[in-house]
């Protein structure tokens, strides 16, 4: 028997700038405004969901909170009794609560499911979360007792593309001007009234420091608190909730094909894996090429656009390469041809990305999913791209570790 | 045919050297356009680009600054510029004179604006050029607006509607600002409810004390500061020209709140006036020592200070319990806690609640249109939950009977209309505005 049809009903979004510690908010607030919030936005009944998924990373760690799913009970009375489960795959465990619930939407299991990724990151310094991040690498070797070890992680990725293709800082600087800028047009995104241009992203300074390697402040996406969710149906409640929204079925996007591939843990243990090969992260590649097979689609110009991961610029400078905008280690052409900026022939994170939106980690995968719904829906508001059909994510775990992509269209 | 302002290319401020100076700077500085920072000298211009520079964090601003001074500069300056922003003293006399020269030396066509927070935009612009009136009206920022993102924009009789939907549409679609028309009617629309309820609580803590007050419309009544450490990081001269302005120039439901309380002018007189004068402090005082920060709370009767620690109230019990809703994102439950909770102490904070969305609401056809303006005003320029807002979670019923119950006006459009939800403001978490 064929798998079953996977559709997205849309969802909802917190606004990533707050700060729910000054708020005083525990998690389980930003878990019940993201699945409220997604109720009332899609015009779903709470009683309509059969089952829950909630994407963390860390609750554990920032929020000595752990059994997160056991929290969608309490948004409402209905969801007494809603099966649930948490998952967890660092900065890609959005994607992970969603395969899983897609999963069980493809095999029958159930007609609606809700999916909420959460992140609270401003419980603590930014050193000890630094530290805690740590954790989605090999934390003994590869974290333990560095100061930021994520972001000189990162910096490698950079140097490996220097040292394979070449690389320019000053690419770098345009990825990060560009998400920053596309964020002035989300009203979601945490950055969307900072200021940032592409002179002060290219400089180094009291205001855009070293962080560790090659990456500035600038090149970094942001420690945020942030829930997102969406609902994913079978194709009978999708035809039911057409009907009833007075839409037609074939306008509802789905999830036409996704990808999920890990890596060995530890960065330099994929560098020296994929020495000689084409692509620097080859199970990344791998993701997205699987994501675009199942869909049936030939290329990456067979969608209006992407939303990726760019924790840092050097992951978006890798994602660009390795979605076949360019051939391997040309990434620095397509940055340089206004590709992929809006108005571009691929627009690459209209919303603004990790580094514009903002990075609730457990929260990320879930949001890039929900962006590319709003995206092939028309529903974008201000960062739309015009007449997107099919959108791209790519959600990274680790130093490129659990990759998940997804294409959603009609 | 009078020419008419289509670009911004270049700004000229003055009194940049001040917070509201420095910071508008920065709001055009940051969007790209050139803009002239002019202040009575150079040193003085200088700190506001200083400023400036540390709100974008980022050196690269100063690449599209000037600075200079009013005697060499400002002729050049201001004849340059499209638009001309003034953010000096709230002194009408200064204001006019410097208007008086800047008629003289700016390009017919050019806007005038004053990020004035009260003050009359007609008087202001009294005895200038017709196409200075034209041409002049209040851009009112409210600060820092870097991050503050609500705005006034008040037109006086004599502004053209052009300019005013010009400057409406630059500072939305360019700006990022989320504008609210109000009259030229005193303190505007956002200050004129603001200060209503910041004056009628330090009006209470005469009676109550600062601390209970402080603790009683807390963050979990809708705000992100309680109201008194609010008004000492306004600073105490600005409240009382704010509060009585209104005092002098409004006759309305609420005008025994705008009485400046006798025993802060008592102290202004020797030199209280909250955060900026940190070695006398205003309702609260903070002295270090050695890397310590003891707080200190005013004593409204004797004017004196005790510890903090000697100053500590019980608090009822429905302020942790609402508090404890607001914590797990039950914020619909947190205000019927305030509904029907009992006792003086209710009581209080009902009318001070209450009375906020009484007033607000109230001000609707008077200083503003709709209520969608006051909501957004006091939600995008004060971070206070629109009365709107508290209308949703109270349930309309339910706040008019206690309106009613606490002898408050019960505005006309919480009883013309009966929308499904009263604030429709898109992309805004509800949530953000209580603290837990």
């Amino acid at each position: 028997m064929a798998n079953q049809r996977v559709y997205v009903l849309g969802g909802a979004q917190t606004d990533f700038a707050r700060n729910w510690s000054k708020e005083g908010k525990h998690i389980s607030a930003m878990i019940r405004e993201a699945a409220a919030g997604g109720l009332e936005a899609t015009g779903i009944e709470a009683k309509e969901v059969q089952v829950g998924h909630v994407g963390n990373f860390a609750a554990e760690l920032y929020s000595m909170q752990g059994h997160l799913g056991a929290f969608l009970v309490e948004v409402d009375p209905a969801f007494s009794g809603l099966p649930t489960a948490r998952h967890e795959a660092a900065c890609a465990s959005g994607s992970i609560a969603l395969l899983a619930a897609s999963a069980e939407i493809e095999a029958g299991r159930y007609e609606l499911a809700m999916v909420v990724g959460v992140e609270q990151m401003k419980t603590v310094d930014p050193k000890t979360g630094g530290d805690y991040l740590g954790t989605a690498a090999w934390y003994e070797n590869e974290a333990k007792g560095i100061e930021f070890p994520f972001p000189k992680l990162f910096g490698k990725l950079g140097d490996e593309y220097d040292k394979r293709f070449g690389l320019k800082d000053e690419h770098l600087a345009r990825i990060s001007a560009i998400n920053y800028g596309n964020a002035k047009r989300n009203p979601l995104a945490q950055t969307r009234n900072w200021y940032m241009t592409e002179d002060h992203a290219k400089a180094t300074g009291k205001f855009n420091t070293v962080i560790g390697g090659r990456i500035k402040v600038s090149d970094c996406s942001q420690v945020t608190d942030g829930a997102a969710s969406a609902f994913l149906a079978s194709e009978r409640f999708a035809a039911q909730y057409a009907e009833r929204r007075g839409m037609k079925l074939e306008r509802i996007p789905r999830i036409l094909g996704w990808g999920h591939r890990t890596a060995p843990l530890e960065f330099a243990a994929k560098i020296q894996a994929s020495e000689g090969q084409p692509y620097v992260l080859p199970h990344t590649r791998q993701a997205i090429v699987d994501a675009f097979r199942r869909a049936g689609l030939k290329d990456v110009w067979d969608v209006a656009g992407i939303e990726t991961h760019d924790c840092f610029t050097t992951s978006e400078y890798m994602a660009i390469d390795h979605f076949g905008l360019t051939r391997p280690g040309e990434s620095w052409k397509a940055i340089e041809e206004g590709v992929i900026d809006m108005g571009g022939k691929m627009p690459i994170n209209p919303s603004g990305g990790l580094i514009g939106a903002g990075h609730p980690v457990g929260a990320t995968g879930v949001r890039q999913v929900l962006d590319a719904w709003k995206q092939v829906s028309g529903r974008a508001g201000d960062f739309q791209v015009e007449n997107a059909r099919r959108f791209a994510t790519l959600n990274i775990g680790g130093s490129g570790t659990t990759s998940c992509a997804f294409i959603v269209g009609c | 045919m009078t020419s008419t302002t289509t670009e911004v290319r270049k700004v000229a401020v003055l009194g940049a050297n001040g917070v509201m100076g420095s910071g508008s700077g920065e709001l055009f500085a940051a969007h790209g356009i050139p803009t002239f920072l002019l202040a009575r000298d150079h040193e003085k211009a200088r700190e506001g680009l200083d400023r400036a520079v540390a709100l974008a964090k980022s050196e690269k601003l100063a690449d599209v600054i000037r600075l200079g001074t009013y005697d060499r500069d400002l002729p050049g300056a201001v004849g340059e510029a499209d638009l001309i922003l003034e953010s000096l003293a709230e002194d009408l006399t200064l204001k006019r004179r410097f208007f008086a020269t800047v008629d003289r030396h700016r390009r017919p066509g050019s806007i005038v604006a004053t990020v004035s927070s009260g003050l009359s935009i007609a008087a202001m612009a009294e005895g200038r050029s017709e196409d200075f009136r034209r041409n002049f009206l209040g851009i009112h920022l409210f600060n820092p607006p870097n991050v503050i993102t609500g705005c006034e924009v008040v037109a006086h009789a004599e502004t053209s509607p052009e300019v005013v939907e010009f400057v409406v549409r630059l500072l939305e679609r360019h700006l990022g600002r989320k504008v609210v028309r109000t009259a030229d009617l005193p303190a505007f629309a956002g200050n004129r409810v603001g200060f209503k309820v910041l004056n009628e609580v330090a009006q209470l803590a005469a009676e109550h004390g600062v601390a209970f007050v402080d603790m009683l419309v807390g963050p979990h009544t809708g705000r992100a500061m309680a109201p008194l450490v609010t008004t000492d990081l306004v600073g105490w001269d600005v409240h009382r020209a704010i509060v009585d302005n209104l005092y002098r120039h409004t006759a309305d439901e609420a005008h025994d709140c705008f009485a400046f309380p006798p025993y802060m002018a008592k102290l202004m007189d020797s030199g209280h006036l909250g955060d900026k004068t940190p070695g006398k402090g205003g309702f609260y005082r903070r002295v270090r020592d050695g890397g310590k920060t003891e707080v200190y709370v005013l004593d409204p009767a004797r004017g004196e200070y005790r510890a903090a620690h000697d100053s500590l109230v019980d608090a009822p019990d429905f302020v942790p319990r609402m508090k404890r809703f607001h914590r797990a994102g039950r914020y619909r439950e947190a205000m019927a806690v305030l509904l029907e909770a009992r006792g003086w102490e209710a009581d209080l904070l009902r009318r001070v609640i209450l009375g906020y969305v009484s007033y607000g609401l109230n001000r609707v056809g008077e200083v503003v249109k709709e209520a969608r303006d006051v909501d957004r005003i006091m939600g995008f320029g004060f971070n206070w939950a629109p009365p709107s807002v508290l209308v949703d979670l109270m349930g309309v019923e339910k706040v008019v009977a206690a309106l009613e119950r606490a002898k408050l006006v019960v505005p006309s459009v919480l009883t013309t209309g009966r929308p499904d939800r009263w604030f429709r403001e898109p992309n805004v978490d509800v949530g953000r505005f209580f603290v837990g």
